[in-house]
């Protein structure tokens, strides 16, 4: 290991548990994040209960509405998770605390790091949680431990990607107000997504949109691991849709933290 | 590991700054060409009023804001070129402690230790040791965020002490506290000291600057307008002030008994100035403890209907120090926070 990557792993590693302490002695974090989540999936799974008899849907091979939501409210669920992710660091920015982290000898990037690492451990523990009460109100995981594990992951890589959307108006505007704009464009490409109806019923234009949809890969990936089984395809191409949407977002994050602190 | 700089020589200053320049974006001169030197185990202080320019200077030698023009080095390093070799060596303490609310005094300490790469074993010990110093090992297991004032303060100055650093910069540090928690701060503060850790200090309490620092630096608008020991710039301020207390009937009775004061002590030795004041007269009176009994005999000639009420005699402090050289009185007001905006 060179001295950069040693560095930054060692400084990430430690700021990272400082963050996920911040994380976990705070209730309200958790529950903020599974809270809507767990209402649309069970309303929807009840309001919606007969739509399962459209033909569109048996293609998935979900044998509830429940069982078809749950994938998407997993996905929900990555995003609660890091939808507000640039406020902690903004505090730290004004109160000085990111000063204090500065005046040490540590590389400055570290100190990002060590609040976005975390954020895969925040967004899968969330959706695993998503999960468990999912299968509890009756949805199944057909590819056992090993699934819940990949879908977990899944999850993870998504809300750290995601939250440059939260981390880049954050920095660019040093404005908490801000940590929640940009990252709220979930909520209109999520609706358009698979999460709630299957492609096969939605008008022409939303088939051509899903064909670029980072959610719904990640829902398309997710669905076949609770319902049939591993679709490595489908896991192949959310892993490389992730990838795609957290280069893009996670290069500006770098930039704009750059900037911030420079 | 051997970074470029003269390790050498014991004599070497700490903190060398030469015509420090700072000028913000705004346009507003913040430090405005100042030059000093700190030696090794010195306690040195910046004294002046709120936005002289002191958390600049201070910001600029701890690496975190780019000077304009001018040289900084510490332990002999370029804050501007050697940043990383300058951190290593400096504690910092910021002028509202700066905590992780959310981990508790002792993960406080460790991970500030730790980006400093003190060994696991080795910072465990430091820990409990600084904990104790502090005395807060009973709640070293609590939250930060539920420390009070006091404890915030000891516990961000453990913080800043547990890689031993050779030079400790605080600003305002005890900015907010009680008399008591400042009066037990102030016993850390020297006791640091005397273990030979060099210590720069910036405050706008002249009680302070007069008590901890060997030698101090009066800072306004950017400048440094006079430095030396606490000791040596009041005795250059010389005479000591003796108040005097008339008991007076209406402003012309002041007037007659102030007039009066006046002519008792014509000629009196040590004397250099008579000030009327509303309650009475100020006298300026070299060695005014020597010259109290004489003064006391001069003024009891019973005539000049002078009604004496009350004396008081006070030694020149820094504020008159300040006084002298600005021609203003320190403000002693909280200090503004500075409120950064965003969108």
């Amino acid at each position: 290991m060179t001295p950069l990557i040693g560095d930054l792993f060692y400084e990430s590693w430690y700021l990272g548990l400082r963050t996920l302490r911040r994380f976990y002695r705070v209730p309200a974090n958790w529950i903020g994040i599974i809270l809507f989540p767990l209402i649309q999936l069970f309303v929807f799974s009840q309001l919606f209960k007969d739509i399962i008899q459209l033909p569109g849907f048996r293609a998935s091979g979900s044998g509830s509405y429940l069982a078809y939501l749950a994938p998407g409210q997993i996905a929900f669920t990555a995003f609660f998770a890091v939808a507000w992710s640039g406020s902690a660091i903004l505090v730290e920015y004004r109160n000085g605390y990111m000063d204090k982290l500065r005046a040490t000898p540590i590389r400055r990037v570290s100190i990002l790091f060590g609040e976005l690492v975390p954020l895969f451990f925040e967004s899968a523990i969330m959706a695993g949680g998503i999960l468990v009460l999912s299968i509890v109100l009756g949805a199944t995981i057909k590819t056992g431990l090993f699934g819940a594990v990949l879908i977990l992951v899944l999850s993870g890589l998504f809300g750290m990607a995601w939250a440059g959307t939260s981390f880049i108006p954050a920095f660019l505007t040093k404005s908490e107000q801000a940590t929640g704009t940009l990252s709220l464009l979930f909520f209109p490409i999520a609706f358009m997504s698979t999460a709630f109806v299957p492609p096969a019923l939605m008008p022409g234009w939303l088939q051509t949109v899903n064909d670029w949809n980072p959610i719904t890969f990640l829902i398309e990936a997710i669905r076949p691991l609770m319902v049939s089984g591993y679709d490595w395809g489908a896991i192949g191409k959310a892993l490389v849709a992730i990838a795609v949407l957290g280069a893009v977002l996670q290069s500006a994050t770098l930039w704009a933290f750059r900037r911030l602190t420079a | 590991m051997s970074a470029r700089g003269p390790n050498s020589t014991m004599t070497r200053p700490v903190i060398e700054v030469e015509d420090l320049v700072k000028v913000y974006a705004g346009g507003a001169r913040a430090v405005d060409g100042i030059t000093f030197a700190i030696q090794p185990g010195e306690l040195f202080g910046f004294l002046g009023p709120n936005g002289a320019g002191k958390t600049t200077t201070i910001r600029i030698l701890a690496t975190l804001l780019r000077a304009t023009s001018g040289v900084a080095r510490v332990a002999g390093f370029d804050v501007a070129t050697q940043a990383a070799e300058v951190r290593r060596r400096l504690g910092l303490a910021m002028q509202t402690p700066t905590l992780d609310t959310f981990s508790t005094g002792r993960e406080n300490i460790e991970l500030i230790g730790r980006m400093h790469r003190v060994p696991a074993a080795e910072l465990k010990r430091r820990t409990d040791e600084l904990l104790e110093l502090m005395g807060l090992t009973a709640v070293s297991r609590k939250l930060a965020g539920t420390y009070s004032g006091g404890m915030r303060r000891r516990l961000d100055l453990a913080c800043a002490l547990v890689h031993r650093p050779e030079m400790l910069i605080l600003d305002e540090p005890t900015e907010g506290l009680d008399p008591q928690s400042r009066n037990a701060l102030w016993g850390e503060l020297e006791r640091i000291s005397r273990e030979g850790t060099s210590m720069l200090l910036t405050t706008h309490y002249m009680e302070e600057a007069d008590r901890l620092c060997n030698r101090v630096a009066i800072i306004d608008n950017g400048r440094i307008v006079v430095e030396g020991s606490p000791e040596h710039l009041k005795a250059a301020i010389g005479a000591d002030t003796v108040t005097l207390r008339l008991e007076a009937h209406g402003p012309e009775d002041l007037a007659r008994q102030q007039a009066g004061v006046r002519d008792l002590l014509d000629g009196f030795d040590s004397l250099e100035a008579v000030t009327p004041e509303t309650f009475g007269v100020s006298l300026s009176i070299r060695n005014a403890g020597r010259a109290l009994p004489q003064l006391m005999r001069s003024l009891d000639q019973n005539g000049n209907g002078v009604r004496l009420v009350g004396l008081s005699v006070a030694q020149p402090s820094l504020d008159d120090v300040f006084l002298k050289y600005t021609g203003r009185r320190i403000r002693t007001e909280a200090a503004d926070q500075p409120i950064i905006l965003g969108w």
